[in-house]
């Protein structure tokens, strides 16, 4: 299995020094205007007072006061957003392409014609799925430890790194449901849309739920939402230990799940199709 | 299970959907032996061998190899066997040399390194260049190498010579005689009958997921039909010939010669040619490919 961890993780080593690197930028971009913000907080604060209450709602109770704060800074200008729908995007497509991509370029027949098993097989890739997200993590929080040096910004290296600690949980969870859709779908793509499809209906079922005047319905359907229990910017005042071990729980059961899955299905030839359903015994 | 079988399935089926690739497979396939496995596409040529591996599973019957159960014991299976693909497909972006050290190192790093190059220098096989850059020939080389670089004690060898040079393929069958030598079994499908023939000692004949045909390559070809050609001092009638039964007189030249197919026994023929003036005899034994379409021919005529 050492082989193929040290094997999966070179090829993934582009992609963590590209995501890695955009993630990087993306912080040293966003923080040096943090202190322009604290000063001008009044002026926006009048300024917001003319947008209109429906697209504020879409905030949920935002105000310039929590804006102002480093923690409602980075949620709103880095983790809300950018940094989890970025990064769930590597973490489908990666976990999508863990075992299918291999299996539709017809190069799984030789590397299971090899002494590895197919749990062996996957599992080795899972781990190096989770040290190139990681890697990319790590970067991404350098992008906003280094240049919060620089500004007034009252955070600790390690406080900054728990909302990224919520991050690499959901991430996990993504890059897991990709992979367990990958084992039930037809192809890479179908099984990356779907988990797609499933990381931007949970982005805005809770942005909704977060609107006073939307029902109940809305707001206990948002329960069942990953994005529910992400943290983003929050966890800097602390981690919610129950909703990331949750998570991180979760993703093990998807990922055991999709072992079991391909423990009992036939290895597709090259270029084969089918559903994969009728395969399962 | 007997111990002198490499290989043994007994009624192995295999489905895809609606599409049944196997339909009750058996073979038996001798420690030692190199042996053949003949049929067109589609046959179930590749599905057998990719049962053989664990690659998918078989809907029914029993299947071993080397005394293993590919399902239960896959990895013991596997660490023993040598599998070259229909086509090789591996990482484009590695080099030659690299692609190889990987599948090695799935192995353990099994194979010595030196003799892996010395194996890739018997291939005319350049380590360096990147895949993606190889002739289909070079591809082929590449599994070829990676499929016999840790010595297996099973070689399963989808096309083992396609897209090769006339050259490298007598270096391959030169390789895979060795591989027999030092006591590997060799199960190898082709489409090239020619080096069926040359190497094979048994083969099996695959109809649309049916074993039709077990036999010693030779036995196979002695038993089939085969061409006589007779010339005569003078002009002969002979059309008695073609009462003999397993006679059939394909063509006669202003009654100095004729072409016969005789199938099965010459004792009948020859006896009858006693009584002409014969002044030259000769046979053409079946080519396996023949012998193998005679098969094909026949499956053609039941279907109408």
């Amino acid at each position: 299995m050492k082989e193929i961890v040290r094997f999966t993780l070179a090829r993934l080593r582009g992609q963590i020094l590209g995501w890695g690197i955009a993630m990087l930028l993306l912080g040293v971009m966003s923080i040096p205007f943090y202190d322009g913000i604290v000063d001008q907080a009044e002026a926006l604060d009048e300024m917001l007072k003319y947008f209109p209450p429906e697209l504020m709602a879409l905030f949920g109770d935002f105000s310039m006061a929590s804006y102002v704060t480093p923690e409602g800074y980075l949620g709103l200008q880095y983790f809300d957003m950018m940094a989890i729908l970025i990064l769930g995007v590597f973490a489908i497509l990666t976990g999508s392409g863990l075992i299918a991509s291999d299996e539709e370029n017809g190069r799984l027949d030789l590397i299971l014609a090899h002494p590895v098993s197919r749990t062996a097989l996957l599992a080795g890739r899972l781990l190096a799925f989770v040290a190139a997200t990681l890697g990319i993590l790590v970067l991404s929080w350098l992008g906003i430890v280094v240049p919060m040096e620089f500004t007034s910004m009252d955070l600790t290296w390690g406080e900054v790194a728990l909302p990224f600690l919520s991050l690499f949980a959901e991430l996990m969870l993504f890059g897991t449901m990709a992979l367990l859709l990958s084992m039930l779908l037809p192809s890479r793509r179908a099984a990356a849309s779907a988990a797609g499809f499933a990381l931007i209906a949970s982005y805005v079922l809770v942005a909704l739920a977060r609107m006073p005047s939307v029902g109940d319905v809305v707001k206990n359907a948002a329960r069942l939402s990953p994005l529910t229990y992400y943290q983003s910017g929050q966890a800097i005042d602390g981690l919610n230990l129950g909703w990331f071990l949750g998570l991180l729980a979760l993703s093990a059961i998807l990922a055991a799940l999709s072992a079991w899955l391909f423990q009992r299905r036939d290895i597709r030839v090259g270029g084969e199709g089918g559903w994969r359903l009728s395969l399962i015994r | 299970m007997n111990d002198s079988l490499a290989i043994v399935a007994q009624g192995l089926t295999k489905s895809y959907g609606s599409v049944r690739a196997l339909r009750g497979v058996h073979l038996e396939v001798k420690h030692g032996e190199i042996f053949g496995f003949l049929g067109p596409n589609g046959a179930g040529k590749t599905t057998t061998i990719r049962c053989m591996l664990d690659l998918i599973r078989p809907d029914g019957g029993t299947l071993r190899v080397l005394g293993l159960d590919p399902q239960a014991q896959a990895l013991a299976v596997r660490a023993r066997t040598g599998y070259l693909p229909g086509e090789l497909r591996t990482y484009d972006d590695l080099t030659v040399e690299q692609a190889l050290r990987h599948l090695n190192a799935l192995r353990g790093n099994k194979a010595d390194w030196s003799s892996v190059q010395a194996l890739t220098r018997r291939l005319d096989l350049d380590v360096r260049p990147h895949i993606k850059y190889l002739s289909k020939g070079n591809k082929q080389k590449v599994g070829v190498a990676q499929a016999l670089m840790h010595r297996p004690d099973l070689l399963l060898l989808d096309e083992p010579t396609a897209g090769l040079d006339p050259l490298v393929q007598r270096e391959v069958l030169r390789l895979i005689a060795e591989a027999k030598s030092h006591g590997a079994t060799v199960f190898f499908s082709s489409h090239v009958l020619s080096e069926v023939q040359e190497i094979a000692e048994r083969v099996a004949i695959i109809r649309s997921g049916v074993v039709v045909e077990v036999a010693e390559t030779s036995s196979l070809i002695n038993r089939a039909m085969r061409r006589v050609s007779v010339r005569f001092e003078q002009p002969v009638e002979v059309t008695a010939l073609a009462g003999i039964p397993g006679v059939k007189v394909l063509r006669q030249d202003e009654a100095r010669s004729a072409l016969l197919q005789v199938e099965g026994r010459m004792d009948g023929l020859i006896k009858a040619l006693a009584a002409f003036p014969v002044s030259d005899f000769e046979t053409e034994r079946p080519s396996l490919e023949e012998v193998f379409l005679a098969y094909y021919q026949g499956e053609r005529t039941e279907a109408k």
